[in-house]
């Protein structure tokens, strides 16, 4: 019954395929970026009665227009919460977060991430965000989908720094560290789909995206990577996933080069704007959400 | 009748009289060398942060201290009055990389800039620390983690009651506060319409606090619903009217984000001089919130305006 579509781009495969992970009914808890379109394909396809956290105190948000922060305007839109942090961030400590995707720019094979910098802490060669609420979410969350680039150099044998932890360094070991989340549950990269091994807590590779090269995918990893005796092809987005990711973003300002296109353009962003408002709202009545 | 402010002693509590005056009279009352500044993100009190930086020979050092900050912050990092940061998290957000922030811990660009670093909840921790006046708090965030093993401050300690580990970080009290706000009356009562982030407890934790609002009301309006009030009068010192003080970020029910002015300006800041010649036109170059907006254009501000009251108003369903 699902009708699949060859017209899509990598990001927009990436979208998909941590959509989902999420199932409905379920509490999640969003960064702005791709896991934002990722949720906005559950809520409007498989998982309608899903919803999201966001970090600086929304619950619920609905809106008809693009996210474009953690602590953005749009997350007040037609929500059924909004106030402090220390709600959402409560919430989930206490294990009302069912899912979290996260991110960073090194992984090791226990998952663990590094979003911090490239190189010694002390004298980075590269500095980078920081945590952010991302260890926050991998140390409490029920589960996390981890959404990065693969670029043949972050698949690390040691991440240069642990921001967020994943299976720490194996089974047992977030439990003796104090933590109450279940730590990682898949991994979604520009190349496949990865899960952690229920006994030794190791990643290995469960799908593999259309068109990807399996030997280059495993030059792209420093370890030697498990893989699935069952390995299968990542399923393809439907054209449904494939027009809410484009209605609601149509200049691709996630998934593309929207930002190029916007810098200093103020009558294209207001266009944006103007162009997209009818298009939401006819598919969220065609939904039964408004 | 207008309300007739009375004196009142001196004490910890700031009194129930008349707070408005302009960011610069503020800033310059309340901000002094070295003073260790904690600062919101949602919203950006951007004009307060303009008339810092406007204010940088003065001013000379301080040390900041956040939660999370998207943007902003690179305004203060790169005037060159950043000596240090207590933070979970600083970049661009939507804007993309924050090549002010890279510059000034890769290479010490315009000053060397030591970071302190939290998760995000255990740097909003330590200002609900202090809202308490407790000198500590715990948290189950940061365990197992490098942020433990690189910042000192956090101690992982056994429970005393159960004996699991929890991460304790110490509370924060910042000199003073900088905060963006909807609406306040003449005596400090502050409320917040929308998500705030960790505004009522920076508020709370800090020994001075300057909040900019968009909106002046009067205190009947206040009373008419008591609930939305997010800090009251006690703990506030100045309140500054500035409309559209959040541009280019954005605040809610009242204008959206000017994204094509963020990712512009996050383009010039890839350079140190790029950063310079932005400051030297849109800072140094207006004396005021008031004449910055009329550069950015008042036309294009209430634009913005509209986009967002299309979307959403305050007390409306669209």
């Amino acid at each position: 019954m699902s009708n699949y579509t060859k017209d899509y781009s990598m990001p927009e495969l990436m979208a998909v395929t941590v959509a989902r992970e999420i199932r409905d009914g379920e509490l999640a808890f969003i960064g702005v970026g791709m896991p934002l379109m990722a949720a906005t394909v559950a809520k409007f396809t498989h998982a309608p009665n899903f919803n999201m956290m966001v970090e600086y105190g929304a619950v619920g948000p609905a809106p008809l227009r693009l996210q474009m922060c953690v602590n953005c305007a749009v997350n007040n839109e037609r929500a059924y919460f909004a106030g402090s942090q220390r709600e959402v961030m409560g919430a989930q400590q206490s294990g009302f977060v069912d899912v979290a995707c996260i991110s960073g720019a090194q992984i090791d094979k226990y998952g663990n991430l590094n979003s911090t910098c490239i190189g010694d802490y002390h004298h980075p060669k590269v500095r980078l965000a920081g945590s952010g609420g991302a260890n926050d979410l991998a140390s409490s969350a029920s589960r996390t989908v981890i959404m990065m680039r693969q670029d043949g150099r972050n698949f690390v044998n040691q991440v240069d720094y642990l921001t967020s932890p994943g299976h720490l360094g194996g089974p047992g070991e977030r439990a003796k560290a104090g933590l109450v989340g279940g730590g990682p549950a898949a991994v979604v990269t520009t190349m496949g789909v990865y899960r952690f091994d229920d006994e030794t807590r190791e990643m290995y590779l469960e799908k593999i995206h259309p068109g990807v090269d399996l030997e280059k995918l495993k030059a792209a990893v420093q370890w030697d990577l498990a893989i699935s005796p069952d390995l299968v092809l990542t399923e393809l987005p439907t054209e449904e996933q494939v027009m809410v990711m484009r209605t609601l973003d149509p200049l691709a300002v996630y998934l593309g080069t929207g930002r190029q296109t916007l810098s200093g353009d103020f009558e294209a962003f207001m266009k944006m704007f103007e162009d997209s408002y009818q298009p939401m709202v006819q598919l969220m009545r065609s939904k039964g959400m408004m | 009748m207008r309300f007739q402010p009375i004196p009142i002693q001196e004490g910890i509590a700031k009194p129930p009289a008349y707070k408005i005056m302009t960011a610069k009279e503020a800033i310059t009352k309340f901000v002094q060398e070295d003073c260790y500044l904690g600062m919101t993100v949602s919203a950006a009190p951007a004009s307060l942060i303009w008339e810092m930086v406007r204010q940088r020979d003065r001013i000379k050092t301080l040390d900041l201290v956040i939660t999370s900050q998207i943007g902003m912050s690179s305004v203060l990092i790169g005037s060159g009055l950043v000596r240090k940061l207590e933070m979970g998290y600083n970049w661009g957000g939507i804007e993309g990389e924050d090549k002010v922030f890279r510059r000034a811990v890769e290479k010490g660009i315009p000053r060397p800039l030591e970071v302190e670093e939290y998760s995000n909840y255990g740097a909003a921790m330590r200002w609900l620390a202090a809202s308490m006046n407790l000198d500590s708090i715990g948290t189950k965030s940061q365990l197992g983690s490098d942020i433990v093993k690189y910042n000192p401050k956090i101690k992982v300690i056994d429970d005393p009651y159960t004996g699991s580990p929890v991460s304790m970080v110490p509370a924060s009290r910042p000199d003073v506060a900088i905060i963006h706000a909807a609406r306040a009356d003449e005596i400090g009562n502050v409320q917040c319409l929308g998500l705030y982030g960790n505004t009522d407890t920076l508020a709370r934790a800090a020994k001075h606090v300057i909040v900019s609002v968009e909106e002046i009301i009067t205190s009947a309006e206040i009373r008419r619903m008591p609930n939305l009030t997010t800090i009251p009068y006690y703990y506030v010192d100045a309140i500054v009217h500035s409309p559209f003080g959040a541009h280019w970020r954005e605040s809610t029910y009242y204008y959206h984000h000017d994204l094509p002015y963020g990712l512009d300006v996050y383009r010039q800041f890839a350079t140190q001089e790029g950063y310079e010649a932005w400051a030297d036109k849109y800072v140094h170059g207006t004396k005021d919130w008031n004449e910055y907006c009329q550069l950015v254009g008042y036309d294009r501000l209430n634009r913005l305006r509209l986009s967002e009251n299309k979307y959403q108003k305050f007390g409306e369903v669209r």
